[in-house]
Formats: structure tokens, C-alpha cells, sequence
């Protein structure tokens, strides 16, 4: 089972630091020194993953900026979501624990 | 496993100031880019070992990196101390088959290290000697000799990259090739093809700096935005350590891809940004230092962005035809 769902709440990991130039991300995983570049769209969920607002939020966000039936959109951010959280650049965390230390919540612009 | 334990009998000892018996009261220059460093407390043997290995001051006139590079002459040397420790003090360690890394533990103040046959500490000090305070120590059990030289430079590699750091340059994990009067750095980590590409650059008539560690820097001035490369003394197979260069203006930065033809693409400035985060050796996982780490990258990404490429590459040789025409257009 997926343990991934459209309420769930993910965060950055403590050790993820993304920031956007031109329209792309570049994530860096520190403490495996690994180095990704995101396109405008991974880079925007990436910037949504708050550790606040679930997925389905950034879904409803999205459906504002891109022109893209919602099941479709849908599908394709939990999928992407379930990759983050498969590269350890993202994390599930339990309602009880949202926006804590240690969990990243900077916007795009700036290391966050 | 905690700082030290794969190498050291008693981490727990590790000495928290720089501080022990000198070897003996040899003293050395070292013109390195961000030198000068000054080597204090070497044995006759161990100078011996240095100077067979490294560029040391006087080799060139006036200095190796003078105007426009890093470590500017006149800057008061970075002082590195070479102290006593026994073989007792490290474990056995069967390294067959095993990829070998250093052990760090960060501060904001210090960072200290422990490898096969060492042990060390780079410590900033507010005010004390040497530019922003960098002052490195190195406990050794080797009087010179064979594995003396190897041991010492594993050490040092680290120094440099946070002198580097300091000043704004970057050490990278790269082959850096000289071809018409500008330097190329291919980059990648271990086994991306830096040797390779630095064997078909050789053949066909070009110069090697290094197949392993390159220096980038802003200079004074320079090609691709005012980036320039320095030679660096820590080589793979390829590139001659003891040889000393003055800073080359860069002729383009190509990541490189194994391929089965050759072909390059632009990397646009997060790639290029990207690019030089992964092969920034040591610094690019200190949690104290990323965000100067980040502010001198980007500000070099922006510099050698437009040089910047990734270079898909077959064992043809050919790659020097595109590049040529590329950067040459």
C-alpha cells in the first residue's frame, strides 16, 4: 500500500536545501552530497512540500497555475511526491508534528 | 560510527588544540594557490619528502600565483605544524577492496579530521596568524619514507580546499586540460571518465594540469566572465604535481557523460550551479561552511555559465572537434 496519499503532510528533511535560479531548483541532499536540478515544476512542489499543508492543498494550488484536469494533476504530483520521498528529499510527518524544528519550510528564492 | 572510530584507538583523545611535539625544526614554503603555507616542526626526511613531491617557494620567481590569483603575495602564510603521534595510536584498518574517505567532525571554528596513518585539526582563529586565521596541524607516526608524501597530501587537499573556500575559489573534482593558452575542466566524481577524457585531450596534443583536483577562482582577469584556473599538486594518473602554472583564463566547464558519440549541450546556470556542488571535495559537506560554500559557487556558476556544458563523450576522441568549435566561435 502506498503509504503516500493526497493527505498527507511531507517536509523537507533537515538535510535538504533547495534554492531556485532562473525557472530550475537545485537540491542539495548535505549529508549525502548528492546534487539534483528540478525542473519549474518539480521545483514549484518542492516549494509547496512545507511540512504544513497536505498534499491535496498543493494540488488545489497548482490547479490555479497550470492548466491540467485534477486526476491527471493528481496522479502525477503524488507520484512525483513518492519520489522525493524515495531520494530521502522529502519526509511524511504526522499532523502532530507539523512545522517543527528541523524541518525545512523556506520558499523558493533562498537555500531553505 | 562516531568521528575517528574506523581509524583511531582512542577517538576520544583526539587532541582538542594544536598542540604535541614537533618532528623537528625544519621549516618549509609551500606556493600553493592560496598560499603561501608554511610548513613548521618537518624532520630532515620529511622535508626531503616535500620537496620531492611539491612545488615549494623560491621554484619560481616572484611566485606561481602572483597578481590575480588566489593567495596574492604579501598574504601572511598559512601555518601548518607537523607533530609526533605513534603507530599505536591507530588501528588496523584492511582497506582490500574499500573506497578510501577521511573522517571529519565540523565545528564552526575547526574541523578536524583522521585517516589512515593521521590525524589533524584546521582551526580558525579571530586575529591570529595567517589571513581570517586558518592555521592547520597534522599529527603523523611517518618520519618521511615512502608513504609519507601520500599521507602528508591527503591532509593538505583538505587545508587547500577550505583556503580556497575562504577566499572565494573552489577546489573541484575534475581533469583540467590546457589547450591554447585557456584551461578546460571536465567534471565528475570517480568514474565519470576525468582520466579518460584527460588521456584523448593528451593525445591529441594538449597539456594536463591535474586528472583529479583543479582549482576555480575569480581573477583579476580572465576568459568565460573572469574565471580562471590554478594548477594544482594533486594529481590521479595524469598531470605533473611538482610543475607550477600561472592562473589560466577558463576555456569552459563540460560535465561529463560516457557516450557512444560525442556531442555537447549548454548547462544552464542551476546544471552549472549543480555541477560544481557535487565535485566541491570535503567543504560541500560541512554543515558550518555550505552557505559560504553556496555564495561562492553561485557566484562562479554565474561567472562560468556561459562555458558551461555537458560534454557526452566517446572513446573516439573527437570531443576536442566540438569543443573547438563551440568555444572558439
Amino acid at each position: 500500500m502506498n503509504p503516500i496519499d493526497i493527505g498527507s503532510v511531507l517536509g523537507r528533511r533537515a538535510d535538504v536545501r533547495f534554492r531556485v535560479i532562473d525557472t530550475e531548483g537545485v537540491v542539495v541532499r548535505q549529508s549525502a552530497g548528492e546534487v539534483l536540478v528540478l525542473n519549474d515544476i518539480g521545483t514549484r512542489i518542492l516549494a509547496l512540500a512545507d511540512g504544513v499543508t497536505p498534499v491535496t492543498h498543493w494540488i488545489d494550488t497548482l490547479l490555479g497555475e497550470f492548466e491540467v484536469a485534477r486526476p491527471v494533476l493528481e496522479r502525477d504530483v503524488l507520484a512525483f511526491a513518492v519520489e522525493l520521498v524515495e531520494q530521502g528529499l522529502l519526509e511524511p510527518l504526522p499532523a502532530s508534528r507539523r512545522l517543527q524544528d528541523g524541518h525545512a519550510a523556506g520558499g523558493p528564492g533562498d537555500w531553505g | 560510527m562516531s568521528f575517528g572510530a574506523r581509524f583511531l584507538r582512542h577517538p576520544e583523545r583526539f587532541p582538542e588544540r594544536q598542540r604535541g611535539d614537533a618532528w623537528g625544526d625544519r621549516e618549509l614554503r609551500l606556493d600553493l594557490p592560496g598560499g603561501p603555507y608554511q610548513l613548521l616542526g618537518l624532520s630532515a626526511s620529511q622535508e626531503d619528502g616535500v620537496l620531492a613531491t611539491f612545488p615549494a617557494a623560491g621554484a619560481v620567481p616572484g611566485g606561481a600565483f602572483a597578481a590575480g590569483a588566489m593567495g596574492a603575495t604579501g598574504d601572511p602564510p598559512v601555518p601548518i605544524q607537523l607533530l609526533r603521534c605513534t603507530p599505536d595510536e591507530f588501528l588496523p584498518v584492511d582497506v582490500r577492496g574499500w573506497d578510501y574517505g577521511l573522517d571529519f567532525d565540523w565545528s564552526p571554528a575547526a574541523v578536524k579530521m583522521a585517516g589512515l596513518g593521521l590525524f589533524g585539526r584546521l582551526d580558525w582563529r579571530p586575529g591570529g596568524v595567517g589571513m581570517g586565521g586558518l592555521a592547520g596541524a597534522l599529527w603523523i607516526h611517518e618520519d618521511g619514507g615512502e608513504r609519507f608524501p601520500g599521507v602528508f597530501e591527503n591532509f593538505l587537499r583538505v587545508l587547500v580546499a577550505y583556503r580556497l573556500l575562504e577566499l572565494g575559489g573552489a577546489v573541484l573534482h575534475s581533469a583540467g586540460v590546457v589547450r591554447d593558452g585557456a584551461a578546460f575542466l571536465f567534471l565528475g566524481r570517480s568514474g565519470a571518465g576525468k582520466t579518460t577524457a584527460a588521456r584523448l585531450s593528451l593525445a591529441r596534443g594538449a597539456e594536463v594540469l591535474s586528472d583529479d583536483l583543479n582549482a576555480l577562482v575569480i581573477g583579476a582577469k580572465g576568459g568565460a566572465g573572469g574565471c580562471v584556473v590554478l594548477k594544482l599538486p594533486f594529481t590521479g594518473d595524469l598531470g605533473e604535481r611538482r610543475a607550477l602554472r600561472p592562473p589560466l583564463p577558463l576555456g569552459g566547464l563540460l560535465r561529463l557523460a560516457q557516450d557512444s558519440a560525442d556531442a555537447l549541450a549548454p548547462l544552464s546556470r542551476a546544471e552549472t550551479l549543480a555541477c560544481l556542488l557535487a565535485c566541491a571535495p570535503f567543504v560541500n559537506v560541512d554543515p558550518h561552511r555550505r552557505e559560504r560554500l553556496e555564495q561562492v559557487l553561485l557566484a562562479l556558476a554565474a561567472a562560468a555559465a556561459p562555458r558551461a556544458y555537458t560534454l557526452r563523450f566517446s572513446l573516439s576522441g573527437g570531443f576536442w572537434s566540438i569543443i573547438d568549435r563551440i568555444t572558439l566561435s
